[in-house]
């Protein structure tokens, strides 16, 4: 018996099934990196996964010990210095490439009919790559993660009806604990994670099923199309390959540091988040807590939902390109937001 | 499936866009502007040019927050000076006039805090060392720790109860007066009063101990008395110290008064050679090891051993350091159990208990040291030293300090010597070094690890002085005596009979030749073994 015949009988696939999978057509655009940017955070994810199970190997998730473990894989352990910034500026990447990413999407208008539901899927993903993002900067228990999950913990419970029960839930009663860092360590190492493993495959199957929007850009390229491999393949390693020297690059010239160990007694100056969360802290700072959790909740569903809004809005004129505008308008509230916390933070010092 | 058309999957050939840069932004803008007015949809190429500058605003927006943020991590890294209100006028003076004293302060913590020269010298109405200083501004040139308890309450009462506050209060001991008569020259008025102090005392023993600064017409301080850092300094707002002793003026790190060379300016020298015995010490061998790798985190407010650090305690960490129990104290001597000070070692605690003041036990001190000693040592360890260290002590107090101060005191007590002048007989200066040189390094050498000054530069040195120049110069001075006859000579004898009771006591006998023939067989026997093992 042949080892291929023995092999379909316990693994009874069709072998028909790979070749067309991996045959698929691939529209002629995404020869173009800039097009691929839905593979991007994959692949860092990908990265973060790797380099957070070898982190998590030195690592004490306990208030004691927490900010030592980090401080020890920075400057003790062998190349931990290297797995650490590579981490950090992966996790960096990734919510950059999803937010361009999501530019793309939102511009060109691919989430509209029948994607609507893969939009909705991609939404939580960026949700998710920024709470596995916060959650993961608090782990390091120095000054500024300590306290930005305090102001975390003060924007939860203002959340409307629920906010005090799952404020208390995250940071297990009113004050940050061991147990908030054991919740944090979870959700960063674990819940988290996993909720956006499935909901990837959710979005490259719904992908796939959907087929990939095609654009023609003129009559010359119209209906090409290529092989996802090895044709597409090559070009996400090539994109991998540039990513992983880029990080390299960034963890040398940028290395992962540290600031004071987390002191519950001594409220820095000020309190700031990573970049990503500028634009909250932002509207945090002009407006109230309670504002504040409600213009950012009211955003998350105006995303969530926009295919549908889109939709209303196309019906009413049938070349209507508010979107688009909307678009445009919401990058640059976002760098306007975003760049007003960074200078205000910059001119208080 | 469609059929693959190329074999080369790179070859990826862009189809060229149509007309020149300026054409093709032209008509991005006029579809953009078309498209709002509702009178036609935005191309996709034209899409294509958007996210392109969109994604380009995103991607300039990141690296302003990246150059902002690296900038704030190195102001943080190296924070600026901050120059609030009147200080303005101070530094844009003095960096010109004395740049080393602003250059230094723009190192401190207190300069990126915002305190500045003025808010330190400032001096109120009625401050004896008031200076009218320039543009209408009065100082004091002398920051006491007064001043310095407006915003370090805390450290200010801890200091003004140690020991080391009390270090002005010299005036009438031995080294006071070595250095006024016997060194120096002390000049008085008629009415008994010092018109001139010693040279010697000024430049020597006050720069450790502290002058009482005094103030001349118009805030002007006498150069008798400042410059002065001692760290008892008695100054004219009637507080007592110099913060500036260990932390030096005007960076004031936390680091460099840990280092143990702070303490090795006054605590070094033949008398009580602290930094010399901390050097042979292993804490010191482990220090200087480790001091680069401790520089950075040496500032940390805290910095406690068995956590920060795991080995090299400087002086500062045993005697004032934070552990994971206690709290920094500026009271230095608040762990010290015994005061090897005077001629005959005691308790710390027995002056006081002696006049009924209330004050620490030594065992309390005991503990507490001992709680530093638990960071890095095990109870077991920790006590067995203690025994050894407590024997050494013993055995000097027993053996020659008490012995040597009671026939000492006796011989002056009978005028066998000029009893109203001293130092004016050779075996006094023999007393003095007995106790005040060799005694102070045995037992400083014990107490913190030096075996050498113990053992050559301690105990050798006060049996040598002891046996070969105190008891002959003892025995000339009670045949000198009995020569003179009267009352003399009965003292004379008083004092030969206290001596031979010490040398036929049963720890100097072996000195008359009494040792029993027992223990001289034994020696003997030790000896040839010795000699053998050699061969010698």
């Amino acid at each position: 018996m042949s080892f291929k015949k023995w092999f379909n009988e316990r693994v009874p696939i069709d072998p028909e099934f790979f070749k067309a999978f991996s045959s698929e057509p691939v529209p002629d655009h995404l020869r173009h990196w800039w097009w691929c940017l839905g593979g991007t955070p994959m692949y860092l994810f990908m990265v973060q996964i790797v380099t957070g199970i070898l982190l998590a190997i030195y690592y004490i998730p306990s208030v004691d010990h927490a900010y030592d473990s980090v401080k020890n894989i920075t400057e003790n352990v062998n190349f931990g210095w290297y797995i650490r910034s590579m981490h950090k500026w992966s996790a960096n990447f990734m919510i950059a490439s999803v937010i361009l990413h999501m530019i793309r999407v939102f511009i060109t208008g691919s989430y509209r009919k029948p994607r609507e539901v893969n939009w909705m899927v991609g939404t939580f993903l960026f949700v998710i790559t920024l709470l596995i993002g916060f959650s993961g900067y608090s782990l390091i228990y120095e000054q500024l993660s300590y306290w930005g999950l305090t102001v975390a913990g003060n924007l939860l419970n203002a959340v409307p009806l629920i906010g005090s029960v799952l404020s208390s839930f995250i940071k297990d009663g009113d004050a940050i604990s061991q147990f908030t860092l054991s919740r944090m360590y979870v959700f960063h190492a674990a819940i988290l994670p996993v909720f956006l493993i499935l909901l990837l495959v959710v979005h490259v199957a719904l992908m796939h099923l959907l087929g990939i929007t095609t654009f023609f850009f003129n009559e010359k390229t119209r209906r090409k199309t290529f092989p996802f491999i090895p044709d597409h393949l090559f070009t996400e390693i090539i994109i991998a390959i540039v990513l992983m020297i880029l990080l390299t690059f960034m963890a040398i010239v940028f290395p992962a540091g540290l600031e004071e160990k987390a002191n519950p007694l001594i409220t820095p100056a000020h309190i700031k988040p990573e970049w990503y969360f500028y634009f909250t802290f932002r509207i945090l700072k002009i407006t109230s807590i309670s504002a504040a959790v409600l213009i950012m909740g009211a955003a998350f569903f105006v995303l969530l939902l926009w295919p549908f809004i889109d939709a209303k809005l196309l019906k009413k004129k049938k070349t209507s390109e508010a979107s688009t505008y909307i678009g445009i308008a919401a990058v640059f509230l976002l760098c306007a937001l975003t760049l007003w916390e960074c200078f205000a933070l910059f001119l208080s010092h | 499936m469609p059929p693959r058309k190329k074999k080369d999957p790179f070859d990826i050939k862009p189809v060229k866009p149509e007309g020149s840069v300026k054409d093709r932004f032209i008509k991005v803008i006029k579809e953009f502007a078309d498209a709002f007015k509702g009178e036609q949809e935005i191309s996709l190429n034209s899409k294509k040019v958007i996210i392109a500058f969109l994604s380009v605003v995103f991607f300039i927006s990141l690296l302003i927050v990246a150059w902002i943020e690296g900038g704030r991590k190195r102001v943080l890294q190296y924070p600026e000076a901050v120059v609030t209100g009147t200080n303005k006028e101070c530094v844009n003076c003095h960096q010109n006039t004395t740049p080393g004293i602003v250059k230094q302060w723009k190192e401190s913590k207190h300069s990126h805090s915002g305190i500045g020269c003025f808010d330190c010298h400032q001096a109120k109405d009625g401050d004896k060392d008031l200076i009218a200083h320039y543009n209408g501004l009065n100082i004091s040139t002398i920051v006491s720790p007064k001043d310095c308890s407006v915003c370090h309450e805390k450290q200010f009462q801890e200091y003004t109860n140690s020991h080391h506050a009390q270090g002005g209060a010299i005036l009438g001991s031995l080294d006071n007066e070595l250095a006024e008569v016997v060194e120096g020259h002390v000049t008085f008025d008629a009415n008994g009063v010092k018109t001139k102090n010693s040279a010697v005392a000024v430049s020597g023993c006050l720069q450790c101990h502290g002058s009482e600064v005094k103030v001349l017409e118009g805030g002007r301080l006498d150069p008798d008395t400042w410059p002065n850092t001692g760290i008892g300094r008695i100054n004219p707002d009637g507080s007592k110290g110099s913060c500036s002793s260990c932390h030096l003026r005007h960076n004031f790190s936390i680091a460099q008064a840990r280092q143990p060379e702070v303490c090795g300016k006054c605590h070094m020298g033949p008398d009580h050679p602290h930094l010399e015995i901390y050097m042979e010490s292993k804490h010191g061998i482990s220090f200087v090891a480790n001091r680069e790798k401790f520089s950075k985190e040496m500032e940390n407010l805290k910095w406690i051993p068995g956590v920060d650090f795991e080995s090299g305690p400087t002086c500062a960490t045993c005697h004032m350091g934070a552990t994971r129990d206690l709290e920094i104290t500026h009271d230095v001597g608040s762990r010290i159990s015994w005061n090897l000070r005077p001629p005959i070692s005691e308790k710390i605690d027995a002056a006081d208990k002696a006049k009924n003041i209330p004050t620490k036990s030594w065992q309390d001190r005991r503990k507490d040291m001992q709680v530093v000693c638990e960071s890095c040592h095990s109870p077991g360890w920790i006590g067995n030293w203690y025994n050894q260290y407590d024997n050494l002590i013993d055995t000097y107090n027993e053996k020659f300090a008490r012995p040597a101060t009671e026939l000492y005191n006796l011989m002056r007590s009978e005028n066998l010597i000029t009893s109203d002048t001293t130092f004016d007989d050779e075996i006094e200066f023999t007393y003095f070094y007995l106790w005040h040189h060799e005694g102070r390094r045995a037992r400083h050498g014990a107490s913190m690890m030096g075996p050498d000054y113990t053992q050559w530069h301690g105990m050798f040195e006060v049996a040598d002085n002891f046996y070969q120049k105190f008891i002959p110069q003892l025995r000339e001075v009670i045949a000198r005596n009995r020569a003179m006859g009267g009352a003399r000579a009965e003292g004379a004898e008083r004092l030969n009979a206290k001596l031979q009771a010490v040398l036929n006591s049963p720890m100097h006998k072996w000195f008359i030749g009494k040792q029993s023939p027992q223990e001289k067989a034994a020696r003997q026997k030790e000896r040839q073994e010795f000699k053998k093992r050699y061969v010698q």
